[in-house]
């Protein structure tokens, strides 16, 4: 290790004296963690639907509902109102020249934009 | 501000009792730990986790926190990338978590073992899944004697109670890093059958700026890195009072928005100007190429000479040959001209000829085919003056041929005539106009400049790019311009257009000129020169009388060369960040602009307002003290817009009155190691025996009692 990095102390020491179990104990090297963490919350939230009262506040049922505000919809590019939507892209958009804009727009950015809001079309 | 990133170790853990609690706000973007008691916590770092690869040594290596990225050199962090323990605000990846922990003990100078309670803060109805590993994780890993949990908020609010900036009944709002939340407070203890919660936070909000800085400005996503746009995000935005108005701001009032638009230089460092090579260089440079013309102009003299040696050569020979052919009989001139290769004498002759000839030419003489080629125009038409009878048959055909030739040149002299009297005419018809009206004149001269410009323009356009279809496709018909097309399909039409009815071809004259437009040559109309000459003849004419004028035909020429790279200035590299100072926290109040389809946390106040099951007058009672707390709720102009957003929820003219806590960001904490430091706290916690003994159902019904 460099010098400096030494005197930075910026590295986690791999054993700890205060601990009782060592991480590489617990996670042995080379071993595989089990990558199934991915849909971890929806296995806790379905669990706790089912094992919790309904009645009683969980971390599912404190979510706020939908605005009871119809949405309004913004220009994907400017921020601004948009009162159209462009068929083929389908991205919202503000007056003539963003329509110009977004027309030229590579298929890579408009699907970005998309995602902003979640509207990308996603390939499963 | 150098940021501090790698805070020294304490020093004084072994100082403490073994029942001084240590305290943890452990949030989704920092980490804190401290001690009970204490007014600020010992240790703050981002809750992020790296796992980068040593570039000298290939061992992967844990780096917590923001490292200092003169120091990450030494690191290959391509394989990685930077970690947080969270989803949301639920800690979920334990691995992560026991890294930062780690950390966080080591820090704090704990040596031997980590032999204190611990209080914990946690978000609003925390899984009991997550409560039930991280107890796991400090029991069995770290041999904590005893534990408790309780939510960020609470400790927040119970800590402005303190201060008396709220009452003990009231509501929190908190805007934190990966959600947001209200929580009404009853009697001083929160009611979580009540609170509500929306996924959208300060880490949205980052990257939402992020993102449309990034769309923006393609050339410079790089540069918007997360940790820029988060600095951006505290320091430029801000929440409008009225979203809509400030929109119609940047949308119509240039100057307004200007104003509030801010700029971000990137560093620029300007090309190297090409100066004007010196006087010396130039002469130089003139010196070489007179040179290299020079030797050129040796050779081309040196190979000139030895040619005219050969021809000169070569035609004594064959004067020799020719001499000889004159003064010998016939025998002898068979065998001279066997001899010699040729086969007659005219053979020889002209071989003479031709070599003077290329003689001449050698030396630069004038050719003396070129002389007789001039002939007058006389001499040209000669049987046209003879009568008929002199001639033989096939002269007169030459002279019918003649005799249209000349009339034909005679026409197109006389209408050359013609068009030069006519240009004298109109001239002089100008000038008469121009000297009794000469403003109206002038105008008239400007407008029709207009109108010709246009037209010319037009039919450049259509030259260049007769078919601009959007779609980019190359086949064969869109590389044609517009007049090839129309001849292709004339061309098609004629081929096909048989056996249709009667065929009327003919019958018109104008039909003919379908041929006209047919034939290929007739490609490069003479019509668009004729405008364009017009165009420059009045363009002259506009700039005797005003100087000022520019003819934008010839200006817009050397412009129109669209392969010329325009050089990047200081200008390329500035980011503007306008509509999008407010466009991004606006999120917070409108989750449906990055599509999350939940209430904003104005409306979430009357949500809760709606669960909880009370009279209105203790509703108006939590109105009257709402305390605004989290990272998030730092922008300026959150408290007026949160508090018109609530009163639009709220009857008419009730009292409404929000309050930002005293440090929206450190609170919790605070307020956590004030409650850890009460007689209170040690019934509050739970061991490890207790966890074993009811395993994770403890959790269900685990709520702690806040007090102050």
């Amino acid at each position: 290790m460099e010098s400096e990095v030494q005197r930075a102390e910026m590295l986690l020491a791999p054993t700890m004296a205060f601990k009782k179990v060592q991480m590489a104990d617990k996670y042995p090297k080379g071993q595989s963690r089990g990558r199934q963490w991915k849909h971890l919350r929806f296995l806790l939230q379905a669990a706790d639907a089912t094992s919790l009262p309904p009645d009683r506040p969980n971390y599912l049922n404190i979510q706020s509902p939908p605005s009871i505000y119809p949405p309004k919809r913004y220009c994907d590019v400017t921020g601004f109102e948009a009162p159209y939507v462009d068929p083929r892209t389908k991205l919202r958009y503000a007056d003539p020249e963003v329509f110009k804009q977004i027309r030229n727009l590579p298929d890579e950015y408009v699907q970005r934009y998309l995602a902003l809001r979640n509207a990308a079309v996603v390939l499963r | 501000m150098t940021p501090v990133y790698r805070p020294p170790r304490e020093t004084d853990f072994a100082r403490f009792p073994a029942s001084t609690p240590i305290v943890i706000d452990n949030g989704a973007s920092t980490f804190r730990i401290g001690w009970a008691g204490e007014a600020e916590p010992r240790l703050a770092f981002r809750n992020i986790v790296q796992r980068p690869r040593h570039r000298s040594s290939g061992e992967t290596v844990t780096v917590i926190g923001d490292a200092d990225p003169a120091l990450m050199k030494y690191f290959d962090c391509t394989r990685t990338s930077i970690r947080s323990p969270f989803d949301d605000d639920v800690v979920f990846q334990f691995e992560y978590m026991e890294y930062i922990l780690d950390y966080g003990f080591d820090r704090l100078g704990a040596t031997s073992e980590v032999d204190h309670p611990i209080l914990m803060t946690e978000c609003e109805c925390n899984p009991s899944f997550s409560r039930a590993r991280m107890s796991e994780l400090l029991f069995e890993t770290y041999g904590v004697p005893s534990v408790a949990f309780g939510i960020d908020d609470a400790f927040s609010y119970k800590y402005n109670q303190k201060l008396g900036n709220c009452g003990e009944d009231g509501l929190a709002i908190s805007c934190e890093f990966g959600t947001c939340h209200v929580v009404p407070f009853l009697k001083g203890q929160p009611v979580l059958g009540a609170c509500c919660r929306t996924n959208v936070g300060g880490s949205h909000i980052t990257d939402f700026l992020r993102q449309l800085l990034s769309l923006k400005y393609p050339y410079h996503a790089a540069s918007v890195s997360w940790d820029k746009a988060e600095e951006l995000k505290k320091e430029h935005c801000y929440v409008a009072h009225d979203y809509m108005s400030e929109l119609q701001i940047f949308k119509n009032n240039k100057e307004e928005a200007e104003e509030k638009t801010r700029y971000w230089q990137l560093p620029w460092v300007p090309p190297p100007k090409d100066e004007p090579p010196s006087e010396e260089e130039l002469a130089r440079k003139a010196a070489i190429k007179e040179k290299s013309g020079q030797r050129l102009r040796d050779m081309a003299a040196a190979k000139r000479s030895q040619k005219i040696e050969g021809l000169e050569k070569k035609l004594s020979e064959l004067e020799d040959i020719m001499e000889q052919l004159d003064d010998s009989d016939e025998i002898e001139e068979t065998a001279i001209l066997s001899r010699t290769g040729y086969l007659s004498q005219q053979e020889v002759k002209s071989d003479i000829l031709k070599v003077t000839q290329s003689l001449r030419k050698a030396k630069g003489e004038s050719n003396g085919n070129e002389e007789n080629a001039d002939a007058s125009g006389a001499d040209k038409y000669p049987l046209v003056s003879v009568p008929d009878e002199m001639l033989t048959p096939e002269q007169l055909k030459e002279k019918k041929k003649q005799i249209l030739l000349k009339t034909t040149t005679e026409g197109r002299i006389r209408a050359k005539q013609r068009r030069a009297e006519e240009a004298a005419l109109r001239e002089k018809q100008e000038e008469e106009r121009r000297t009794e009206n000469p403003e109206l004149y002038f105008d008239e001269l400007r407008a029709r400049y207009l109108e010709l410009s246009e037209k010319v323009d037009q039919r450049k356009r259509q030259k260049v790019n007769g078919n601009n279809n959007s779609s980019g496709a190359v086949g064969r018909g869109e590389r044609l311009n517009a007049a090839q097309k129309e001849r292709m399909r004339l061309l098609t039409t004629a081929a096909f257009d048989r056996g249709k009815g009667e065929d009327t071809f003919g019958m018109r004259d104008e039909d003919w000129l379908v041929y006209n437009k047919m034939s290929k040559e007739n490609e490069e109309d003479n019509d668009g020169d004729d405008d364009e000459s017009e165009l420059a003849r009045i363009a002259s004419k506009i700039q005797e009388v005003d100087p000022t004028f520019v003819n934008q035909h010839e200006a817009a020429e050397p412009a129109a060369d669209p392969h010329k790279v325009r050089p990047l200035t200081a200008e390329d590299f500035k980011i503007a960040i306008g509509t999008e100072r407010f466009r991004c926290p606006e999120v917070l109040f409108q989750p449906g602009m990055i599509g999350v389809d939940q209430a904003g946390i104005d409306e979430m106040v009357s949500i809760s307002l709606r669960r909880l099951v009370e009279d209105e007058s203790v509703k108006e009672r939590l109105c009257q003290s709402i305390l605004v707390t989290g990272g998030s709720s730092l922008f300026p102009g959150m408290i007026p817009r949160l508090e018109a957003g609530i009163r639009q929820f709220r009857p008419y003219l009730t009292p409404l009155k929000l309050v930002r806590a005293s440090d929206p960001i450190l609170d919790a904490w605070r307020g956590a190691a004030a409650f850890a430091a009460s007689r209170e706290f040690a019934r509050q916690t739970f061991t490890l025996e207790d966890y074993r003994e009811h395993g994770e159902s403890l959790f269900h019904r685990y709520n702690i009692v806040y007090t102050l």
